[in-house]
């Protein structure tokens, strides 16, 4: 039975591994969907938290579901988005200019028309408030009750004011934040009886199905109270407050609840968490004073806008007139120019236009309006040229045309030319000639003009009479000394003697012999003659034409003068030079053709 | 700044306000009593390194139609009750008082204070009142408006108390040898 058992067994096993996989397919064809699910079920049980996919397949939809709800996402990403705004700038500011720009310009118009309006209504109610019989009423308000004016105006005009707001742990009644600090002495007080006056409310008149207590006011005081679960927040109001004052403390309470969600759940009397919650109470704060009164809009306050239209049209005017005034200033100047004459001024297009004449020697027009202030950009201007015979001009006309040497002053009286100083024959005799054809002139008047020599010529008489020979005591001969200074004076007066030549003059040169005043006149005479000719027979041995030397002894009668006595005798033991010169008929008119 | 609420409870006439009025801060009149029912007042403890500053509600004492308003009791750090040591029926109304504040505040620290002790002839607290209270977890200290006898006493023990320090008899000796 074994062998045929064996088969069996087999046999058996075959069926069941069969039985099993129609089990499984048959499992598959029926419940294969179901078991998928299941699996992936399980998986997720498995794994209860989100798949960044999973994720961001629902964080839209999940934010803008909480956003439409309430603002809690807004308030709780704030400081994340501040962060990430604040890193940004500082590693890319361009990037966020960029993208604000276009937002900027339009505030920054809207600030400066808020401003404006703001000052004009300013403005207003200050006229207001000074003329007019209420104003004057409250200066005496003032002066009799000692309060500043400005307080009694901002009393009057006072809208509302949140004097102080109190953040109250709404169980206890203890004080968790209060603004402003220097009200807040008794604020711990205030806000435990506040607390307990609101209860005594609540419970007296109960209204916990209607709704908390919410208003009370005594006198012009009101106090807004705004509950919220953990803490409860009362703004003291004097005056009338607006209504949206209430939404803007329920918010500010809402955004206190979130931010200091644990630090109000486990209050257990310490406040200093709630420190941080003061800046939000100060949003609060506020005054709002009266920005139009319809009752005292009639009246004087209407036309008040004129004031500031009106300080505007004077200021133009003023500024208008006083350019005028500078224009006609700066005109007048130029007619007072010599060479410029204007004819026409007139203001067109924004644009001063000129028509005028001018000397082209005169003095240039844009330069003296730009000296008189105006801004010669803004100005268009046509001269006409002419000749002007004004002296001025003529005198510069002469100058250009006539080109006197250093030496030679040029001034013009009525319509004659006067020279004087030192000139050539040349020059002078050109002058003559020229001078009564320039526009203006009629005569020239050369009697101050004294003759001068070519420059040549000129200078070689300054060497000469520069030096002279000085002798010993009583002497007349020539030492060493005086021998070398006349080897060199004699080529000069031959040089001299040369260019006097060519240019046409005699030239003739003085020998001034001196001596010092001791000894007698007669002997001083002699002496002196005795050494002028000593020099002349030096320098007609040296080549010099003895006719051009003329030995002139002077004795001790015209003395060289001197600092000191010694000097001044040691100078005058001397022979000294005067070059004179003539010039010649004949080389005048060739160096005038010259 | 460490702040805490305390509730003054007593019957009618124990003499509870005047316990106190010489030793607090206060800018409340008298008449909140008898429109609000509570006046609150400031009392500032010094412990060495912290200061707290007490928030005294002084609730209306209770009379038999009047009921002492839970919601003045709700959120206190510690209870100070006050009973006329005269007058025993003050003293037995304090078990009803405790907890009327018990069911309001939670179990806080409480504070009985004897009043009138200056008046020991007429006193009528017997030894076993004294043990009955503390027995019922209340500190019991004797006190006197008029010679403010255990006044400072008792509101350093409440201050303690409330910073979760509750006072031990030798704290006790040792604050009496303080003053």
């Amino acid at each position: 039975m074994a062998p045929d058992g064996a088969p069996d067994a087999a046999g058996g096993d075959r069926n069941s591994d069969v039985s099993v996989r129609e089990l499984s397919e048959l499992r598959d064809l029926l419940f294969g969907g179901e078991r998928r699910q299941l699996e992936e079920l399980r998986r997720r049980l498995d794994t209860l938290e989100m798949t960044p996919e999973e994720l961001a397949e629902k964080l839209p939809q999940a934010i803008a579901l909480r956003s439409a709800r309430d603002d809690q996402l807004a308030i709780a990403m704030a400081p994340t988005v501040e962060t990430a705004i604040s890193e940004s700038v500082r590693r890319n500011p361009h990037e966020i200019a960029t993208a604000i720009f276009p937002v900027l310009g339009p505030a920054i118009r809207k600030a400066i028309a808020e401003t404006m309006a703001g000052l004009v209504n300013t403005i207003n109610r200050a006229i207001d408030h000074s003329l007019s019989p209420r104003g004057i009423r409250w200066r005496i308000e003032s002066w009799r009750t000692g309060v500043p004016f400005a307080q009694i105006v901002i009393r009057h005009a006072l809208v509302y004011r949140v004097e102080q707001v109190f953040l109250v742990h709404a169980e206890t009644g203890l004080l968790l934040a209060h603004v402003p600090e220097e009200t807040s002495a008794n604020a711990d007080l205030i806000s435990g009886m506040l607390t307990a006056i609101t209860d005594f409310v609540n419970d007296s008149f109960e209204t916990r199905q209607t709704g908390e207590l919410r208003t009370f006011a005594v006198g012009d005081l009101t106090v807004l109270v705004e509950a919220g679960p953990q803490a409860y927040i009362a703004a003291v109001v004097r005056g009338q407050p607006p209504e949206s004052l209430p939404v803007e403390l329920q918010s500010t309470l809402e955004t206190i609840h979130l931010q200091w969600s644990n630090p109000l759940t486990a209050f257990d009397g310490d406040s200093a968490p709630f420190a941080t919650a003061r800046p939000l109470l100060d949003d609060c704060v506020e005054t709002v004073l009266s920005t139009d009164d319809v009752a005292n809009a009639r009246g004087f306050r209407r036309y008040a806008w004129v004031i500031p239209l009106l300080l505007f049209v004077v200021a133009v005017e003023w500024f208008g007139t006083s350019g005028r005034r500078r224009w006609n200033a700066a005109v007048a100047r130029l007619e007072s120019e010599p060479g410029i004459t204007v004819i026409r001024s007139e203001r067109s297009g924004g644009r001063w236009h000129l028509t005028g004449m001018r000397d082209p020697l005169a003095a240039n027009p844009t330069a003296l309006l730009a000296g008189s202030g105006i801004d010669t950009t803004d100005v268009h201007a046509r001269w006409e040229p002419f000749v002007s015979t004004e002296p001025a001009l003529v005198l510069a006309r002469a100058r250009r045309v006539l080109a006197p040497p250093a030496s030679v002053t040029l001034t013009v009286s009525g319509d004659s030319l006067i020279a004087s100083g030192r000139a050539t024959a040349a020059w002078t005799a050109r002058v003559a000639a020229v001078a009564p054809a320039l526009p203006g002139i009629a005569s020239v008047d050369l009697s101050r003009v004294e003759p001068g020599l070519p420059a040549e010529m000129d200078s070689l008489r300054g060497e000469i009479e520069g030096t002279r020979a000085l002798f010993a005591v009583g002497s007349d001969v020539l030492d060493d000394a005086a021998r070398g200074t006349m080897n060199a004076v004699s080529d000069r007066i031959r040089a001299l003697a040369e260019a006097a030549r060519r240019h046409g003059y005699e030239v003739t040169v003085q020998l001034v012999g001196r001596t010092d005043p001791s000894g007698s006149t007669n002997e001083n005479l002699s002496l002196s003659r005795r050494r002028a000719v000593a020099i002349r027979d030096h320098l007609t041995s040296r080549g010099v034409p003895t006719a051009m030397l003329e030995p002139t002894p002077t004795g001790s009668g015209n003395p060289l003068s001197a600092s000191g006595s010694s000097d001044r005798a040691r100078i005058n033991r001397s022979v000294s030079f005067v070059v004179r010169t003539t010039p010649l008929p004949g080389a005048r008119a060739a160096e005038r053709m010259r | 700044m460490i702040q805490k609420k305390i509730c003054m409870v007593g019957v009618y006439g124990t003499g509870k306000t005047s316990l106190v009025q010489r030793y607090v801060q206060s800018i409340f009149s008298a008449k909140y009593h008898s429109t609000v029912g509570v006046k609150v007042d400031r009392k500032e403890v010094n412990l060495g390194a912290t200061t707290v500053t007490l928030l005294l509600w002084d609730v209306e004492g209770r009379t038999a139609d009047h009921e002492i308003p839970t919601s003045y009791l709700r959120g206190a750090h510690a209870m100070f009750f006050v009973a006329d040591g005269t007058r025993r029926e003050t003293v037995d109304a304090l078990f009803d008082l405790r907890e009327h504040a018990r069911a309001a505040a939670g179990d806080v620290p409480s504070i009985v204070a004897l009043n009138k002790n200056d008046l020991q002839d007429q006193w009528r607290i017997g030894p076993s009142d004294t043990s009955k209270l503390i027995t019922a977890g209340v500190h019991v200290v004797r006190t006197s408006a008029k010679t403010g006898e255990g006044v400072e006493d008792s509101f350093r023990w409440l201050a303690n108390a409330t910073l979760g320090e509750p006072a031990s008899p030798t704290d006790q000796s040792q604050v009496r040898h303080a003053r």
